[in-house]
């Protein structure tokens, strides 16, 4: 059989790294699965550019905020030019345009395994209080911004410390009034509106990782601690967890959602109350840890959109490490030369 | 002018670096068809003359884009 | 045979930056020869430039849409044309012919309701400052007049004694439906109980009688749950009016605020995907209505969608006067359209297409407008291939708040016209000349003489 060429997005493994290059690696340790991964870049110095040893293609893509059909035109070229069966999109900002292409694509020979767009819409967070009742568990009182008397309000109704969020990624803790506002701002900046405004919980933060197969089943589920985070709030070191109050929660989640695709699912935990912080449509960029572990969600995801046989799901131990390191890459410009004349490595 | 400009990594696909700053720089086609007369010593006038011969364009325009091309290299550093 | 040309450029790679195609041009860059059929030339040719082009095909479209999805789901709906939104003669009796009353909010508004034939009974008066004048005329007329405040209720009163009968009113009510901040300097605010006390002291007035409720939350919501906390909230006051003054609901009025397809700056996602469509707003409202109203009633719903049937239908042709470069190398055009056309521009991105193709590498380039203050940019990161002077910019959606906020300060304001469905072109707005800033001053005789020549 011919290897699958899987396009995935996220490979900006930087220091608040994208899901990309845990999801290629996860793809390329199962056994029995051919794959080629073809890495989709927002920009040319995305170090997965530079990974030949894991990615095997990339191409940089137009962003998706630009709208029209500049994007779709692209991964069409991408499929043409070098062929691409599937693309697993990483990232918050592009899943709206790939749900929304998610038919086209497929039209085209270009398979996809994602929420449908009512259910993507449920992470916005002020829909995060129906899945909470949903599912019985707690939620922190939250407020959506969006300009400053907004954030004043927020902070006064909820009292300091605070989490101040962007409305795809970032979280601060912010105790002081003059915090909120830099953290305001700088979301702001970079991700637009709403901010996020939120009280503070106190517990252990347990996340889990998993995969619905659209049908009300989970195709594998993943709990663990981060032990410790960067500044930007990203897990440093983690240990998988087994807690059953939270993977049962994730697991009525997708029961109740029919979720289909992969998804994180954010709890804090305090005794026996369990707090809902969020749901992201998508893997982590933790999603190897799982791998690490025996539990491959890439690539079940891979099998089970292509009809292939899905081993026996292996039941995971707590108690296992993770620790992210740093490495570094030496190369000449050649890649990067190409990726910004041509637009494609190599 | 050309000290600086002889200086630079151009390939043949309109990218250049600057080795002295680390920059990296993107060219268009007739920009590198410039540049290159540039680090081959032509003069601008040239240089605008050799773009309306071969281009559809007005000698006066070529002139007016290839001093704005030049202003461009001094305002990123890579002429003095 | 010579080549085509595409002027030299060099650009910067900077981190961020570094895509092949541009951040908000795609590779295959936006050109619109025409608008509905008519040429982009053939307008600026016949015009001029600056120019404000309206689509009536885009017009009627919106509406009927809107119209059906909302009228589909519920018996008794009418539209509330925000004549603010955009108060063009032609537009509003555009609006006016496809069957929406007027909503207006100041004198002036009512007037040119009036004026354009529309009768009292088909008027919404909002607005937080209604003179007493005008009152007394919407009173005569029938309109349906929604209170701002205690002091609007003593007058009505007191226009109540004059007429000697009672009068009709509607509640503008403030309330939290989770959108942030909230529009709380209009109106009574329901949660604090001021306006169950509003309700009371209109009671023992004994000369206003409440039959409807109005509240608008605020403009471009992204969302449709705050339109059923509202309509929650409205139902639930209402039933308690009724209960505790005997006052029936015969309306309930929503406001407006659909989005457009308007691009809000710093939304990162582009309209189309992060937006809602209007069934979708349409089935939260119809479904919370049906879920809060007692069985078989069913009050006049009226909307007040303001941008959602109006911006989209917008354009704004403006023509390339110069090319620059800034001291730090970016790319600089001005144009002869500026923030004095385009007031929505400190809120929302525009879609800026141009005239015909153009070859060469797109840059990151900033779009000034004809002003001579600093805040007048259009666009502060576009990417654009290098244009020529006189190169056309399309600019949409621009129909929502931008006629009627435009101002007249150091250019004249543009021609206004309407592309019709056949084609047809109607010159809606004459483009201004010196008359129009001169006819209402009066420079006093003393210095009537003009400057002599010479030393
Ligand atoms: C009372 C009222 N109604 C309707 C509107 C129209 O709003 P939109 O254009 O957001 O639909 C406005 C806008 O400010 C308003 O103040």
């Amino acid at each position: 059989m011919r290897p699958l060429k899987i396009g995935l997005s996220g490979i900006n493994a930087v220091d608040n790294p994208g899901p990309g290059i845990g999801v290629a690696r996860s793809l390329k340790e199962d056994p029995d699965l051919q794959v080629q991964v073809v890495g989709l870049a927002y920009d040319a110095m995305e170090p997965g550019l530079f990974m030949d040893w894991v990615v095997d293609k990339s191409f940089i893509m137009p962003y998706p905020s630009g709208g029209g059909d500049a994007f779709l035109e692209r991964l069409l070229y991408i499929q043409q030019h070098y062929g691409l069966d599937c693309v697993i999109p990483n990232l918050d900002a592009e899943l709206p345009h790939y749900i929304k292409w998610a038919r086209t694509l497929a039209d085209r020979s270009i398979q996809t395994f994602l929420p449908s767009m009512e259910q993507f819409r449920l992470r916005g967070k002020d829909r995060l209080v129906e899945i909470a009742d949903r599912i019985e568990l707690a939620l922190p009182e939250t407020r959506a911004v969006t300009n400053l008397e907004g954030l004043v309000q927020a902070i006064d109704d909820l009292e300091l410390p605070v989490m101040v969020k962007g409305s795809y990624y970032k979280a601060h803790r912010c105790h002081t009034l003059p915090e909120a506002l830099t953290r305001y701002h700088e979301l702001v900046a970079e991700w637009g509106y709403p901010v996020i405004v939120q009280e503070v919980v106190s517990g252990d933060e347990l996340n889990v990782v998993g995969l619905g197969d659209g049908a009300g089943h989970h195709l594998g589920l993943v709990g663990i601690k981060k032990l410790s985070v960067t500044a930007q709030g990203k897990i440093w070191t983690g240990v998988t967890v087994r807690n059953e109050a939270v993977l049962e929660a994730a697991d009525r989640f997708v029961r109740a959602y029919q979720w289909r695709g992969p998804f994180e699912f954010e709890c804090m935990v305090q005794g026996d109350r369990v707090n809902l912080i969020e749901v992201n449509p998508r893997f982590p960029a933790w999603s190897y840890f799982a791998t690490g572990v025996g539990v491959n969600l890439p690539a079940r995801l891979v099998r089970h959109l292509f009809g292939m046989p899905l081993p026996a799901l292996p039941e995971y131990e707590a108690g296992k490490l993770f620790i992210r390191y740093t490495y570094e890459l030496v190369t000449d410009m050649a890649s990067f030369q190409k990726a910004i004349t041509r637009g494609e490595v190599p | 002018m050309m000290q600086k400009l002889s200086r630079l990594a151009v390939s043949a696909e309109g990218f250049v670096f600057n080795p002295a700053s680390g920059d990296s720089f993107q060219v268009s086609a007739t920009g590198l068809r410039v540049l290159n007369a540039l680090r081959e010593g032509q003069a601008e006038d040239q240089i605008a003359h050799s773009l309306a011969e071969t281009y559809q364009v007005e000698l006066e325009d070529a002139r007016r884009d290839v001093a704005e091309f030049c202003a461009a290299l001094k305002s990123f550093g890579l002429t003095s | 045979m010579k080549m085509p040309y595409e002027k030299p450029i060099v650009t910067k790679l900077q981190t961020g930056w570094m895509n092949k195609y541009g951040r908000t041009f795609a590779y295959a860059r936006k050109v619109r020869t025409e608008i509905d059929g008519v040429g982009i030339d053939d307008l600026v040719g016949q015009f001029g430039s600056p120019l404000f082009v309206y689509s009536e095909r885009t017009l009627r479209r919106l509406y009927r849409q809107m119209h059906s999805a909302f009228s589909t789901r519920y018996p008794n709906v009418v539209f509330g044309w925000s004549y603010k939104t955009n108060y063009l003669g032609a537009i509003c009796a555009l609006m006016h012919q496809l069957g929406s009353w007027a909503e207006v909010v100041s004198a002036m508004e009512y007037q040119k309701a009036r004026a354009l034939g529309v009768p009292g009974e088909k008027i919404v008066f909002n607005g937080p400052h209604k003179p007493r004048a005008a009152l007394e005329r919407a009173v005569a007329e029938g309109a349906t007049i929604n209170v701002d405040h205690l002091d609007e209720i003593y007058d009505l009163e007191k226009v109540s004694l004059q007429l000697g009968r009672p009068i009709h009113i509607g509640l503008r009510l403030n309330l939290d439906a989770g959108i942030y901040p909230q529009w709380s300097r209009f109106g009574f605010n329901l949660e604090s109980g001021q306006a169950l006390e509003a309700a009371k002291r209109i009671k023992n007035g004994g000369k206003l009688r409440v039959h409807g409720l109005h509240c608008h939350l605020g403009t471009y919501l992204m969302e449709t749950a705050p339109y059923q906390r509202q309509v929650e909230k409205l139902v639930g006051f209402a039933t308690d009016l009724e209960r505790t003054f005997g006052f029936a609901l015969e309306y309930l009025d929503l406001g407006g605020g659909f989005p457009s397809k308007s691009r809000l700056k710093g939304v990162y996602l582009p309209p189309e995907v992060a937006l809602p469509s209007m069934d979708e707003y349409a089935e939260t409202i119809a479904q919370a209505l049906s879920k809060t109203l007692p069985p078989g009633e069913f009050p006049r719903l009226i909307l007040e969608a303001g941008r959602a049937l109006v911006d989209e239908a917008g354009y704004l042709i403006a023509t390339v006067g110069a090319a620059k470069r800034l001291a730090d190398g970016t790319r600089a055009y001005v144009v002869d359209a500026g923030v004095n056309l385009l007031f929505t521009s400190y809120w929302y991105k525009f879609n800026i297409e141009l005239d015909r193709e153009v070859g060469g590498m797109n840059e990151h380039s900033v779009v000034y407008g004809p002003l001579c203050m600093n805040i007048d940019a259009l666009d502060e990161g576009v990417a654009l291939p290098p244009l020529a002077r006189g190169t056309r910019l399309i600019l949409s959606p621009v129909g929502a708040y931008n006629q009627t906020q435009s101002m007249q300060f150091i250019e004249y304001r543009p021609a206004a016209v309407l592309v019709g469905e056949r084609g047809q072109v109607d010159v809606i707005r004459e483009a201004e000349d010196l008359s129009d800033i001169t006819r209402r001053e009066r420079v006093p005789t003393r210095f009537a003489s003009p400057p002599q020549t010479g030393p």
